[in-house]
């Protein structure tokens, strides 16, 4: 009979279950965008925090990619798949300009985006896409995208972690909506940076995600300007 | 889905210079489906209070009867009027004897004081954590989009016409973003003299 | 080269003509050349796995949230098609629009509405669009509404049980005259009088079907779709926005008009509150 040996028993290093683990790839790095066209202009601003939950990795990281002279990408959401979309659409661009020796106009470089997402229909970039820019005759236009590149154009639109804190104040305030004996036109450039101040800053003390600064993209026929502003840091 | 947004709802209420607002909409839906178009969610618990309450629709009513009650009782027995402090102080404690099982509202109070008349805001979580904010308090499914419009268009020592058009403008636009609420709005301006209510028109989609 | 073979250098990527990043360019965007080709996630079985990925590392929940919920209608009548839509997109319970084209111009001869996962049902119509174009090119003629809708049919059938999620309606008028065909991302196909599809849709049933019949003028048949789908907003949350009408007729389709649901809402209501002090 085979004598029963006890297994030796270390209590400092004792094993638990087998735990099932799950490879999660994405991460919700916050960020917020808010983007205003009008006739001539179209200005985008994001904030300038890249966190991760209750921690922050950087108060100083601009969301806004420039595609071209007349073309801006806002990205909130997952970094390291915009880091890796805006690489595939820089390089797109720059191919398109080799090919057809033009530079491609901005509902052009909309729907390609539209297109590159949707690539990734089953494995989704887990981004909030914003595209600015003038159209072919000169007119400021946003596109605002859904994570699998359903794309609607719009005079302005926010996006990101307080998308829906901010959204239904500029249809207030940009749109017109609910107001009476008001006409809807598009509001002067001026108007449109004080708004993207202050609906900033409204974010920045309810939504932690969003803080820090805001870089602001000016685009016009002359070209893009850049603006920053701080807002709070906590 | 959580049981909060099941029945969905919108409500904001605002401190002024001697007066405070309160507002909700008036939908009663069960999720997508769009059951009533006048549902009160919003109770006058006296002269100056008034009492909101966000959330599952049953537990409304429930938690609604359940205040009346104490609030009669309390006002009997001390022959004196219930101020919106105590008021709270009663709701908060009344939400935490269900701390394990509670009830699925988060109410909010807005009221001036029955001797002082200063204005008197609050809100709680389902469990009864009361939050004495000096602006604003909002509450429901909208809770998102009301603290985005509140957050600028609110400021401070404003008179009763201000009052209404700042909480009226806040609140449809914010129900005019969330799916689930909206379909009609009241709101409701208490002063020291009186209480104005107002309907709104608002979007019926 | 007779060394770096002896070496084994050849099994090196360092020789290859291509660079590694460009290849990836063109491997991140292969639907751009053939246009049913789309990425597949990197793990197996991922239909059963996709769901593991909705929490982040720190274990938050992602929000990825299509946008989604519609009223669309459909309907035959003496007169041709009349389609009608709503146009609110939904990502939960946060309206992402009230704005969105739910009708898609195929070409002059073809309309496609939209239900269900958005860009689902924009991304596949613009391919079925390039291949309308492509045909007609080919043979000389226009595609009929059938062949039209079996190739959307078999498309989005190869995908099937992948989580695409689209309803629609494919009206068009060729050689046999109107058409109107259902459509949806299950691999359903089939020809009909009267549709509506999406959330909203039984509101939608009730009031056209209580209407419906196919002697209906131009302006009752607009005015029918319109009234069904106005109904459908009014019940249905994730229904709202403008009321979109098109008819088709055998010249091609007409825009017939855009409402906003709250204009609507207080003309129907109006309407209501006369006929009642008339009585």
């Amino acid at each position: 009979m085979a004598s029963v040996v006890p297994r030796p028993h270390y209590p400092d290093y004792s094993t638990a279950a087998p735990v099932n683990h799950h490879f999660s790839p994405y991460a919700d790095n916050g960020g917020s965008i808010v983007a205003i066209a009008g006739d001539d202009y179209v200005v985008i601003g994001g904030d300038t925090r890249l966190s991760t939950g209750f921690q922050i990795y950087t108060r100083q990281q601009s969301k806004l990619f420039s595609l071209s002279k007349t073309t801006v990408l806002g990205c909130a959401g997952c970094w390291c798949d915009t880091l890796t979309l805006t690489r595939l659409l820089s390089a797109r661009m720059q191919m398109y300009e080799q090919e057809h020796n033009k530079v491609m106009s901005t509902p052009a470089a909309a729907q390609m985006l539209s297109t590159v997402l949707y690539y990734k229909r089953f494995f989704p970039y887990y981004i909030s896409n914003m595209l600015v820019g003038l159209d072919n005759d000169g007119k400021g236009c946003v596109y605002s995208y859904d994570p699998i590149g359903h794309c609607e154009r719009s005079n302005y639109r926010a996006g990101g972690s307080a998308g829906a804190l901010l959204q239904p104040l500029l249809d207030n305030q940009v749109g017109m909506k609910n107001m009476q004996n008001i006409k809807d036109e598009s509001i002067p450039l001026e108007r449109a940076l004080a708004i993207i101040k202050d609906v900033f800053v409204s974010a920045a003390e309810r939504d932690i995600y969003t803080g820090d600064g805001i870089h602001i993209n000016i685009i016009t026929k002359d070209g893009i300007k850049s603006d920053s502003f701080p807002l709070r840091k906590d | 889905m959580s049981i909060l947004t099941y029945n969905g709802s919108a409500m904001v209420a605002m401190k002024g210079d001697e007066c405070v607002s309160i507002a909700t909409d008036k939908r009663f839906g069960i999720q997508a489906h769009t059951v009533s178009m006048d549902f009160p969610k919003v109770f006058e618990m006296g002269p100056h209070l008034y009492l909101g309450l966000p959330g599952l629709a049953t537990d409304i009513a429930t938690v609604y009867e359940k205040l009346r009650f104490r609030k009669n009782l309390f006002e009997l027995r001390e022959n004196r009027q219930m101020s919106p402090q105590i008021f709270g102080a009663m709701v908060s404690n009344m939400l935490y004897e269900k701390r394990f099982g509670p009830f699925f509202v988060e109410p909010m109070i807005a009221g001036l004081h029955p001797q002082t008349f200063k204005p008197y805001i609050c809100n709680m979580d389902l469990i009864g954590c009361r939050n004495e904010p000096v602006d604003f308090v909002t509450g429901g499914s909208a809770s998102a989009q009301l603290f985005g419009m509140c957050e600028s268009l609110w400021e401070p020592n404003m008179g009763p016409d201000d009052l209404f058009e700042t909480t009226s403008q806040a609140l449809v636009n914010a129900f005019d973003r969330d799916a689930i609420s909206g379909w009609g709005a009241t709101v409701y301006i208490i002063e020291k003299d009186k209480v104005t209510t107002r309907e709104l028109k608002t979007r019926m989609d | 080269m007779a060394l770096a073979e002896i070496c084994g250098l050849q099994d090196f990527d360092t020789f290859s003509n291509e660079a590694p990043l460009q290849g990836d360019v063109f491997n991140y965007t292969k639907n751009f050349e053939n246009n049913m080709n789309l990425g597949l996630p990197p793990f197996p079985k991922f239909t059963e796995n996709l769901s593991h990925l909705s929490k982040d590392e720190s274990g938050r929940e992602l929000k990825i949230k299509f946008d989604h919920g519609t009223t669309t209608l459909g309907f035959q009548y003496q007169g041709g098609v009349v389609l009608a839509v709503d146009s609110r997109a939904t990502g939960g319970d946060f309206i992402g629009s009230q704005t969105m084209k739910k009708i898609v111009e195929i070409n002059d001869f073809l309309l496609g509405t939209l239900a269900g996962g958005a860009a689902d049902c924009v991304y596949w119509d613009r391919v079925l669009a390039k291949q309308c174009r492509m045909y007609e090119l080919r043979n000389r003629e226009r595609i009929s509404v059938a062949a039209a809708s079996k190739l959307m049919a078999n498309m989005v059938y190869n995908y099937k049980g992948m989580g695409l999620s689209m309803g629609m309606m494919i009206a068009g008028w060729d050689k046999r005259g109107p058409q109107l065909y259902y459509v949806d991302s299950e691999g359903t196909r089939t020809p009909g009088q009267v549709f509506s599809v999406g959330s909203g849709s039984i509101f939608a049933f009730g009031v056209l079907d209580a209407g419906y019949k196919w002697e209906l003028k131009d302006d009752e048949a607009y005015e029918l779709g319109r009234r069904a789908i106005y109904h459908a907003t009014h019940r249905d949350a994730y229904s709202g926005g403008i009321v979109r009408v098109y008819h088709m007729k055998s010249t091609g389709w007409v825009h017939i008009d855009n409402n906003d649901c709250m204009d609507l809402h207080y003309k129907y209501q109006q309407q209501k509150e006369d006929s009642l002090n008339e009585v």
